[in-house]
């Protein structure tokens, strides 16, 4: 199977709130260790409700890793879940 | 006229939109995170490799170790799914998904404004849209036709990203280029029935008289049937209605004894009951089956009176399980004999109303807190084990 490390991680972003069809756009995160990822590509976003919460999703990459964000409207906190390189 | 939108590989698609770095790369999607596992969704890298669409997983890595597996994410197709449906309901307000990855266009009820449009440049509109509103690397195959039938076959003839119409100028030219099996809804059985009366190409079969094809071939109405379909005469044009709802679990260990299958039935009996009330519907028959290798077993209990709660169906089950052998692969619950009322005469001695009471409790809270946050306590730790999977049929649930 593909290897993605499942994380439930809080992280540190930096969004953009714009117009159009996708309105937020995160820029860059910030790991727990400190390490600053630049995001180069939104793959796609989607709402994910759970129950009455809602949490968006994000599939980012940085170009060398895939990521997977999720911004909780409820507690407008970010947390990166996945992670995946896809290396051969 | 008819326009057939098609996401073809959707699934790997999807997934390539979504992650940048698999795009270019064999990927293929499957349902459970095992080697054993089929593939349900190649993306064109991997199909080009030979590798298709119910292939086991360990043998496609033999075909092409460089494939990137991943397990399903439903949540996401369904939200391009969503997305697809939105877009399509622009152009008309009749629109018919025919499964998560294919929907249709009817345009004779569309607004003047639309019907007096090229519907090429409306195809163009929705790929553009697709790719603007879900994603850059978004594709899919567009057909027009007369009829349901043509479209469909348009939209399959230059994959990928393909817009192709069928029009009584080249639809001789279409049916020259394609084999019989190739057209929907011929298969082998269909095909060998053809060649027996010399029919041999989708050509002979579009000149094959009505007679011919109404007393020899199809033995009634479906010949007449093909005999419109092919010249562009719409004869699909029907809504189908709830016949039947359940569920199937390929189980997920071998040799599991009877009380863990029953606890694996009581999780598709809560998924049948949540779809039954999803649809607004009751059942009166709850049928259950039993694979293991080279096996088939099932059993049918007709209920009384019309229900749609888990735990009448679980009671069915749970009576009809103990005479079925195991250990088994495969099980599945099915609720048939479906009606939209329930019954109106109550019960004297019965617990009905305490019943439905509390069922529209728990439906109550795990809409509010998420699905599956109230179940019974016997398929506790069950979820992720048997998480709902992708209907490539019915697009009634997503």
């Amino acid at each position: 199977m593909n290897n993605d490390i499942l994380l439930d991680e809080r992280i540190e972003v930096i969004a953009v709130f714009g117009s159009g069809n996708s309105p937020c756009r995160p820029v860059k995160f910030r790991r727990k260790s400190g390490r600053e990822v630049v995001i180069s590509e939104i793959g796609l976003g989607f709402p994910l409700p759970q129950g009455s919460r809602m949490i968006h999703v994000f599939d980012v990459t940085d170009g060398q890793a895939d990521y997977r964000l999720e911004f909780d409207a409820t507690t407008l906190t970010w947390k990166l879940v996945r992670e995946a390189d896809h290396s051969v | 006229m008819i326009m057939h939108i098609d996401l073809n590989s959707c699934f790997a698609t999807i997934e390539q939109q979504s992650r940048p770095l698999l795009r270019g790369r064999p990927v293929a999607i499957v349902n459970r995170a095992t080697e054993h596992t089929a593939i349900v969704t190649a993306s064109y890298e991997a199909k080009q490799q030979g590798i298709g669409v119910g292939m086991k997983l360990a043998t496609a890595r033999l075909l092409c170790p460089a494939l990137v597996a991943l397990e399903s994410d439903p949540v996401k197709y369904r939200f391009v799914y969503r997305k697809l449906m939105e877009i399509l309901q622009d152009y008309s307000p009749y629109v018919r998904m025919k499964s998560i990855d294919e929907g249709l266009i009817d345009f004779a009820q569309s607004s003047l404004e639309i019907r007096q449009r090229e519907l090429a440049d409306i195809g163009r509109e929705i790929k553009q849209r697709l790719r603007g509103e879900i994603g850059n690397y978004m594709r899919c195959n567009i057909g027009i036709g007369t009829n349901r039938f043509l479209a469909k076959t348009a939209a399959g003839l230059n994959k990928p990203d393909g817009l192709t119409e069928i029009t009584h100028k080249n639809l001789r030219e279409v049916y020259r280029r394609l084999g019989l099996e190739d057209l929907t809804g011929i298969a082998h059985g269909y095909g060998k029935r053809l060649r027996e009366v010399g029919i041999t190409t989708p050509l002979e079969f579009l000149d094959a008289d009505e007679l011919t094809l109404e007393k020899q071939v199809f033995h009634g109405k479906p010949g007449r049937d093909w005999y419109q379909r092919l010249r562009g005469w719409e004869v699909d044009a029907i809504d189908s209605t709830l016949q039947s709802v359940g569920r199937q679990f390929v189980l997920d260990e071998r040799n599991l004894g009877y009380d863990e299958v029953l606890r694996r039935f009581h999780g598709l009996c809560e998924d049948v009951a949540a779809k039954l009330r999803h649809q607004s519907v009751w059942a009166r028959t709850v049928r259950i089956y039993v694979k293991s290798h080279g096996k088939y077993w099932q059993s049918l209990h007709h209920e009384g009176r019309a229900f749609h709660d888990e735990s009448t169906i679980f009671t069915a089950v749970e009576k009809m399980l103990r005479t079925a052998p195991l250990p088994a692969i495969e099980i599945g619950v099915t609720c048939t004999d479906i009606v939209s009322e329930p019954d109106s005469q109550a019960e004297l001695f019965s617990n009905e109303e305490y019943v439905e009471n509390i069922t529209q409790a728990i439906d109550k809270i795990n809409l509010s807190w998420g699905d599956h946050t109230v179940h019974s306590a016997d398929t506790l730790g069950l979820a992720n084990r048997m998480k709902r999977k992708v209907p490539f049929g019915s697009t009634r649930y997503l």
